[in-house]
């Protein structure tokens, strides 16, 4: 094989890979929406996965927010100083924060935490036969293992979006009146008053979208782990980039929504 | 054995599968009775645990198919296929015990997922679950992680787990594998013991280890390259073909 018809045969085979974790994780989803109606999934399992993928990321997620409000502020000091516009600086850091730059980090933050932690976690599950007890126990691995984790992804994030928020807005106003000396009440009344909720919500949104891609596309890698534990930890590496790929992909489609 | 047998539990039917163009499988045609421990034998890697494993249909056939007191399993819609699970309690080479739960989490597993009208209430599944851990000499374990645990204590915690419904067909996949002869002996032991417990049930177990083996199984069941080469009891393996006689050793001739 020439150099170049290589060049093109790993092209194909890139965009092959790349159809078929689409296509997997399209039809697990679909196969997670019908178990949803009428619900049928274990409420136990989902309520332990609750707790390990909200509670168990709210201090990383508080952590990234704090730190991506306060950058936002560094960021525009130049600006703020050069030209006194203080009271832009709510709005400024508000539109970046909410809508943007927020759910991007705190997605990526959650996909490297949760995401990866599930599909190595399934991924382990299938490679030493788990999976196939439950099968054998006359338990549907989907219901158990995959709704329950879909149903906690999608709504932790969404609600992990929603303390992102706040602990970001925390980071800016502590920055501001501490390092710009800009009071962080007038950072705060700017924010309210700049009518952001179309921005907000649309972070929100975002982050909702985010966390049923991260779901599915993990859920997909960690069910099709093949291999022993060089399989897992493939699946987890590809499981991280696909996700990251996604959450760039999805913050495009719905911010071009939001625009029409 | 006619077709109509009341006593054929399991029926293997012309039974294939093929992994990467070999057939692992390539034509089984058996039959498990109730009441009956069946030894499955032979080489490693000639497709004894794939044939386990096509019996609860965690494996599709390529070919033929499993036949359950009447059901076909490959034409079973998943409610109907998970009825027929019910029936059986699988005890996996590899212990395969869910890491994120307790010993006594995993025992009562099987029956915290019963359907509510057949699931005892919670005080009776804990009293069967320590009943059970007693049975298998581990009631310390009921609060332990499966990673706090020995090979040997592993494997017996799967075989509580799979056997704790009482199930009317049960399969052993290799127990004794990796564990030493005193804790093999005790796996064996229990094996027996589970079966004495049902003695209606279906019982097969895939080993290597003959001798302990030949204390509880009624029948063998000989797989080489993925076809069966004998299949009758201990005393039909005198009369066998050279290589079953030579598999099973002086000890059964």
């Amino acid at each position: 094989m020439s150099a170049v018809s290589g060049f093109f045969a790993s092209i194909g085979q890139a965009v092959l890979n790349l159809l078929r974790t689409f296509g997997g994780a399209c039809l697990l989803l679909g196969r997670v929406i019908r178990s949803l109606f009428p619900p049928r999934f274990d409420v136990h399992e989902t309520w332990r996965q609750l707790y390990h993928v909200g509670v168990r990321s709210a201090p990383i997620v508080a952590v990234t927010a704090l730190f991506v409000g306060a950058i936002m502020v560094l960021q525009s000091a130049y600006f703020v100083k050069r030209t006194g516009a203080t009271s832009l600086l709510g709005y400024g850091v508000g539109f970046t924060v909410f809508a943007e730059v927020g759910p991007i980090l705190i997605g990526l933050m959650f996909s490297g935490r949760v995401g990866a932690n599930n599909t190595a976690e399934l991924g382990t599950m299938v490679v030493t036969e788990q999976v196939d007890a439950l099968r054998a126990l006359a338990i549907d691995p989907l219901r158990y293992l995959i709704v329950p984790r879909f149903i906690a992804m999608m709504l932790m994030l969404t609600l992990l979006m929603v303390l992102g928020d706040l602990f970001a807005i925390a980071g800016a106003a502590l920055t501001s009146d501490a390092l710009l000396g800009v009071d962080w009440r007038v950072l705060v009344a700017n924010l309210i008053e700049s009518k952001l909720l179309d921005e907000l919500v649309m972070g929100v949104v975002k982050a909702t979208t985010f966390g049923v891609a991260i779901s599915c596309i993990s859920c997909y890698f960690g069910l099709s782990v093949t291999g022993g534990a060089l399989g897992v930890g493939r699946a987890t590496n590809n499981s991280v980039v696909a996700n990251a790929t996604a959450i760039f992909m999805l913050d495009f489609v719905v911010g071009w929504i939001y625009s029409l | 054995m006619s077709a109509a047998d009341p006593a054929v539990r399991i029926r293997v039917e012309g039974l294939g599968k093929r992994y990467r163009g070999e057939w692992v499988l390539d034509g089984i045609d058996l039959a498990f009775r109730a009441g009956e421990v069946v030894g499955l034998v032979g080489p490693g890697g000639h497709g004894k645990s794939v044939l386990l494993k096509h019996l609860p249909r965690l494996l599709d056939a390529d070919r033929g198919r499993v036949v359950i007191d009447g059901h076909v399993l490959g034409t079973l819609r998943a409610f109907e296929l998970a009825r027929v699970r019910e029936r059986f309690g699988y005890v996996f080479q590899n212990y395969a015990l869910f890491d994120f739960m307790t010993v006594g989490d995993n025992i009562a597993f099987p029956l915290r997922q019963l359907a509510a009208k057949v699931r005892p209430d919670a005080a009776q599944i804990l009293a069967r679950v320590h009943q059970r851990l007693a049975d298998v000499g581990l009631a310390h374990a009921f609060a332990q992680f499966p990673r706090e645990l020995s090979g040997g204590m592993k494997k017996r915690v799967g075989l509580a787990r799979a056997t704790i419904a009482d199930p009317e067909i049960t399969l052993y996949d290799d127990p004794s594998a990796g564990l030493d002869p005193v804790t093999s002996s005790k796996i064996f032991a229990l094996i027996d013991a589970m079966h004495r417990r049902v003695p209606t049930a279906t019982t097969v177990v895939v080993s290597h280890d003959l001798d302990r083996m030949r204390a509880v199984c009624h029948r063998w069941v000989m797989i080489e390259r993925g076809k069966v080469v004998f299949d009758g009891v201990t005393e039909a393996i005198a009369q066998a073909s050279e290589v079953v006689r030579r598999f099973f050793g002086e000890a059964f001739s």
